[in-house]
């Protein structure tokens, strides 16, 4: 004779057997959670329901809520850079070529969109769901589209590769924070924004780890490759990067070691064979940027 | 006669096991590119035939460098530029395990927030910029990133001014 709790369970594995073929896993987990309920087991129906929240927060984190977590990560970098830079036709420019550039490169079902921030520092950020913004700095330090192509193409994988979104899901790990997005965003909003702000902070203030950083160089210069900018055009911007002095090394702070990203430039484009096509589109940029910056 | 039955079944499977070994060979790649197009012939220049997009499978024909000619599901025949194609199938979208988890989670989310893409900031995003303080104008520009459009022929056109892409040669 089965107890109570044994007959609920068998209920339960009866329905989750008899619906894993036919439905999606949310389904499953309503259907046993509703089964167990029937059966009288109340207990058991609450331990589904909460093994279902833990599980949803360790799997990866969907595009729609990353649509959410990376608009209120633009907000703050906007906020925090000057806002954004109101010039029209250099902005349709930047976006022409980031999504000239994101066409074709390794997760192109979604929508890339590029903002110049009204700040003189030289940096670049890319936050989740493809919101990328390059500051006024960084753009008077460019001299041909090919460096602008392969510097947004390395903000792209970032957003390919999901960088931040690897912070966030493991900084709420060990916050021990079962949930994410759209439903911890809507029912607890202070805890929301603890994680934005600690992903803000990783990503303006201590910038992402060196590995992330090299994958993303290697990932920019092969996008760049692929739509035909000459590829050693990023090895000649990293250079130039690296003489600089006095306050335009606040770069450096969140884009360190400047050696290693340009041997990992080097050994991406000899190992991948890109071809030094020779097209650096000098005159189009600075058609485009005279007298904007 | 069945001497000739004989050999006419023979021909058959013959030439059933040729086109058979044929169709294996012809290997299958998908589009990559989050829309391409399939010309007639193996330059920019050349008519477009079909439209492609993001995930569809191809089965080649013939490789040319830079160019392949394929056939679509459908049967249209046409060239592709080599980068707007992969040997993989782009997962597009959520993976399998995030489709999972947007499914575990949407049991737990009574409210579900308007969509990003459309005008206007998210509603979490909005309460996000509420709580931290962030002003109207740059509310506005975030608001004005998220909604701004660029049509796909305008950044073919762009790839073309600068011999760009499938306009290199």
């Amino acid at each position: 004779m089965l107890n109570r709790s044994s007959r609920g369970l068998l209920v339960v594995g009866l329905v989750l057997f008899s619906t894993a073929g036919v439905t999606g896993c949310a389904e499953i987990q309503k259907a046993a959670e509703g089964a167990a309920r029937s059966s009288g087991n109340e207990r058991l129906a609450k331990t589904i329901h909460g093994g279902g929240t833990l599980i949803g927060g360790l799997l990866p984190i969907g595009y729609e809520e990353e649509q959410t977590i990376g608009q209120a990560i633009a907000l703050q970098v906007v906020a925090r850079y000057g806002g954004v830079y109101d010039q029209p036709d250099l902005t349709r420019y930047v976006n022409l070529v980031g999504r000239g550039v994101a066409l074709t490169c390794d997760r192109a079902d979604i929508d890339y969109r590029f903002a110049i921030l009204n700040h003189d520092s030289i940096n670049a950020f890319a936050a989740p769901a493809g919101y990328i913004f390059v500051t006024r700095g960084l753009l008077k330090t460019i001299k041909n589209e090919a460096e602008l192509a392969a510097v947004l193409g390395h903000e792209i994988g970032h957003v390919t590769q999901k960088h931040i979104l690897d912070v966030i899901q493991r900084s709420k790990q060990i916050a021990g924070v079962a949930e994410t997005g759209l439903a911890y965003a809507n029912k607890n909003p202070d805890a929301f924004k603890n994680v934005i702000d600690g992903a803000v902070k990783k990503l303006l203030d201590e910038g992402l780890d060196q590995g992330k950083e090299l994958e993303s160089d290697r990932l920019g210069v092969i996008f760049a490759s692929r739509v035909g900018y000459d590829p050693t055009a990023y090895e000649t911007f990293l250079d130039r990067l690296r003489t600089l002095k006095g306050d335009d090394r606040a770069f450096f702070k969140t884009h360190p070691d400047f050696s290693n990203r340009l041997s990992t430039v080097r050994s991406t484009i000899s190992e991948q064979k890109l071809k030094a096509t020779g097209i650096l589109l000098a005159d189009r940029f600075s058609r485009s940027s005279s007298g904007a910056l | 006669m069945n001497h000739r039955h004989t050999l006419l079944a023979v021909m058959v499977f013959m030439v059933t096991v040729m086109t058979m070994t044929d169709a294996a060979l012809g290997e299958t790649l998908y589009v990559s590119a989050k829309s391409a197009q399939l010309r007639s012939g193996k330059t920019s220049l050349d008519p477009v035939v079909a439209g492609l997009k993001l995930g569809e499978s191809l089965e080649v024909v013939k490789r040319e460098e830079r160019w392949l000619q394929v056939r679509t599901a459908k049967g249209v025949q046409g060239w592709i530029y080599a980068t707007h194609v992969s040997e993989s199938k782009p997962a597009g979208g959520d993976n399998e395990l995030a489709a999972l988890g947007k499914g575990f989670r949407q049991t737990e989310a009574s409210s579900v927030t308007a969509s990003a893409g459309a005008r206007g900031l998210d509603k979490a995003s909005e309460s996000y910029a509420n709580r931290a303080g962030i002003t109207q104008q740059h509310r506005d520009a975030v608001d004005r990133m998220t909604a701004n459009k660029i049509p796909d022929e305008d950044i073919q056109a762009f790839l073309k001014a600068g011999r760009l892409g499938e306009y290199a040669e």
